[in-house]
């Protein structure tokens, strides 16, 4: 009876469907769009409070009860989740106005942009397993139309091989749901919980460590973990900036996510083994994904195979497993949706002053765009680790969990990644805003940048908001941790009896 | 030489109205035997494309004026303002009701809320498989 | 007695789907690979029809149906293709 818990994913479903409508009427499907996002940050923000008041929130779709049907689960992990999807759907869309061209406007942008905050959403949100590939496939087949939108020569040879990748993910997604099913005989979170467990004293061990690991690989290709990363930098540099900050933001996290709540309310049977394959998968995309950027000279590409080795330390959280770590992994993937999406827009602001998004082609911004230079600064730092911004508390509850689950060497490489990662921050910021302007005075006045930092802007003070309010941003991530990892809390609430 | 399609129109004429009659047959069956909104789309569809295949584009446009994404949206919307339906009698989203009703000529037919959401998907999949056909025909040459 | 006959029935259906298959790969012309199609759906025609023989039931007979309607939109749109090269003419004079 809770259909507020709906509406995050019925609300961009139902605009999208009209602004089909609006095809050619550019400024209804601008307002239309712009008021739909901003109201979206605030519902999802009431549901949160809700949940944390109330507990978590159920809807049992068609009214069929709960093993049955299909329920979307409202708890604290993913309506947290589902706020910040918002506030970083709105920025780019705030930013996609000012600098995507009208012509891939009109082919149908905002309806797939509200297509694919469906599929986000409804992936946070279900409770259902096959629900949760369906999502999936909504949210990957927007993100096809949005990645090859424009139609250059190099995003149709990079989307071909991205949309090849992901098909064969969600074949692998189809196969491990299968099997699951055929172990279990049930597709409901909640109940696949009761019956794993079953399932594993009952001597089924074994086949359901394979299934996990199925779907850590399903899971882990949408979310680029480190063998399965190398679809991620290519396919994100090619599309506009908007679009990129948005995918960059978004999709990634979805499959962290994915990976989080099975191993914590599903495959808890055997954690000595999954989680430890999960830290070693942590330690190698954390360090592969620094490096990689270290050695780019490009601005969008940098961030883009940053993505990578953020991915690393979400899922660290995950693998060391205690309440703080887990804590640190949710407020290290919020803290990462809302400073890469910042990024990525004030890379899209350097683009278009400069023209390129070549490092070693432009210096001087910072005499000629102060508020852009520092901007960026801040944002930089706070994705580094520098305190009092939000990377540096998320990271400290990371390496504080790994430190007291005694797992040392996980910290150590977290830290040099971290080193590193100030290291290609400072590189940017170097090239970028440092030495005598690149820019002739004329063209400095051509280019007005102002319009194009609002977007940023507000992200930035989250950024550090979430930094200077530590404690209470943290005591929120520890409910939902707690709250994830007692399953019986998630069981009870969706199963009633 | 120029090729005689008078054989093939003639057939085009008779097939295409009886595929039509079906695929509503199949709609209206899809509620307790197998068919429904998706198959009888495509029937649809099918008989549509038998007429784009034996006349040409241009010609069955004039006979169809259709804008294929509006029939999507709209189809798209009818699905989901029968879902929220259930919203005003406070019932989960989706909730179907169903209601025996007599009618003077046919007797007594069950009445679903199932039906517009049928109709909706109906309309979809006629002009999904309608528009990716006739993209990729156009595409070439 | 039906049993039997049904069952011998069938293994000859899925032989001769087999061998139209075979055409369809090889053939050496348009035409046979086109035939051999069409063939393979009336062949899958007969084959649900004395399933629903077999199974003593009339849900299937929605399948025939389909199947008949989509192979004969099938062939014909083969046949357009083998005499004129295109299947979906934009505008005929």
């Amino acid at each position: 009876m809770n259909n507020i818990v709906l509406l995050p994913v019925l609300i961009p479903f139902l605009v999208g469907v009209i602004l089909i409508l609006f095809r050619n009427q550019l400024p209804i499907q601008r307002f239309v769009s712009g008021v739909t996002t901003l109201g979206l940050v605030g519902i999802s923000a009431y549901i949160t409070y809700l949940i944390y008041q109330d507990g978590i929130i159920t809807l049992e779709l068609g009214n069929w009860p709960a093993p049955f049907g299909i329920v979307l689960v409202g708890d604290l992990f993913a309506s947290i989740m589902v706020v910040f999807a918002s506030i970083v759907a709105a920025a780019c869309l705030f930013f996609a106005f000012q600098t995507l061209h009208p012509d891939r406007e009109k082919y149908y942008f905002y309806p797939f942009f509200f297509f694919l905050l469906t599929g986000v959403n409804g992936s946070f949100l279900t409770g259902d397993i096959f629900n949760l590939f369906v999502f999936f496939e909504v949210m990957l087949i927007s993100s096809f139309v949005l990645i090859v939108m424009g139609g250059t020569k190099y995003q149709l040879r990079e989307s071909f091989k991205y949309v090849v990748i992901s098909t064969f993910g969600s074949m692998f997604f189809v196969i491990a749901v299968a099997l699951l099913y055929s172990v279990t005989g049930t597709l409901n979170y909640a109940h696949l919980a009761e019956r794993v467990a079953e399932a594993a004293q009952q001597g089924q061990s074994g086949i359901l460590t394979v299934i996990a690991i199925l779907f850590l690989i399903v899971f882990g290709l949408k979310g680029a973990l480190v063998p399965l990363h190398f679809w991620l930098p290519n396919a994100y540099f090619g599309p506009p900036t908007a679009i990129a900050a948005l995918l960059g933001g978004l999709l990634t996290k979805v499959g962290v996510y994915s990976i989080m709540r099975t191993h914590t309310l599903i495959f808890t049977h055997n954690q000595d083994f999954t989680l430890t394959i999960i830290l070693i998968l942590a330690g190698l995309t954390m360090f592969f994904g620094v490096i990689g950027a270290v050695s780019k000279f490009d601005f969008k590409r940098i961030l883009a195979i940053h993505i990578v080795s953020q991915v690393g330390y979400m899922i660290m959280g995950l693998g060391i497993g205690t309440t703080m770590a887990i804590a640190g992994s949710i407020y290290i993937i919020t803290h990462n949706m809302i400073v890469k999406t910042a990024l990525f827009l004030f890379c899209g602001a350097t683009e278009k002053v400069t023209g390129t998004t070549n490092l070693k082609k432009m210096s001087g911004l910072l005499k000629t765009h102060p508020y852009l230079g520092w901007l960026f600064f801040v944002a930089a730092i706070s994705l580094a680790g520098i305190p009092p911004l939000s990377g540096f508390f998320s990271k400290f509850a990371l390496v504080l969990g790994g430190l007291e689950a005694e797992r040392y060497f996980i910290v150590f490489v977290s830290l040099v990644v971290g080193l590193l990662t100030l290291f290609s921050m400072v590189k940017i910021f170097m090239y970028v805003f440092w030495g005598s302007p690149s820019l002739s005075p004329e063209e400095v006045k051509k280019t007005k940048v102002g319009k194009l930092l609002i977007p940023g802007i507000p992200l930035v003070i989250i950024s550090i908001l979430m930094g200077i309010l530590a404690e209470p941003v943290y005591l929120l991530f520890e409910a939902a941790a707690n709250q994830m990892l007692d399953p019986s809390i998630y069981i009870n609430s969706v199963i009633k009896e | 030489m120029k090729t005689n399609y008078l054989m093939l129109h003639t057939i085009t004429r008779v097939v295409s109205f009886i595929i039509l009659s079906f695929s509503i047959f199949l709609f209206f069956a899809g509620h307790n035997n197998p068919g429904g909104g998706f198959i009888g789309g495509l029937m649809t569809a099918s008989a549509l494309l038998l007429l784009y295949v034996s006349f040409d584009i241009k010609k069955i446009r004039k006979v169809i004026p259709f804008n294929y994404p509006v029939i999507i949206a709209v189809g798209l919307l009818i699905t989901i303002i029968t879902g929220l339906n259930s919203l005003l009698f406070g019932d989960p989203f989706l909730t179907q009701y169903f209601e025996y009703y007599n009618v003077p000529i046919l007797g007594e037919i069950e009445l679903t809320t199932a039906l517009p959401f049928d109709l909706g998907i109906y309309l979809v999949v006629v002009a999904i498989a309608l528009l990716i056909i006739l993209t990729i025909a156009e595409d070439d040459s | 007695m039906l049993q039997t006959v049904t069952t011998i029935v069938l293994i000859m259906m899925s032989i001769s789907i087999f061998i139209c298959f075979i055409r369809v790969v090889k053939g050496p012309t348009m035409s046979d690979r086109v035939v051999a199609l069409d063939t393979i759906g009336i062949n899958l025609i007969g084959f649900i029809g004395i399933l629903m023989i077999i199974q003593k039931t009339v849900a299937y007979s929605e399948v025939i149906l389909v199947i008949a309607i989509i192979a004969f939109i099938g062939s014909i749109a083969f046949a357009k293709f083998i005499e004129g090269g295109v299947v979906l003419d934009r505008d005929r004079r």
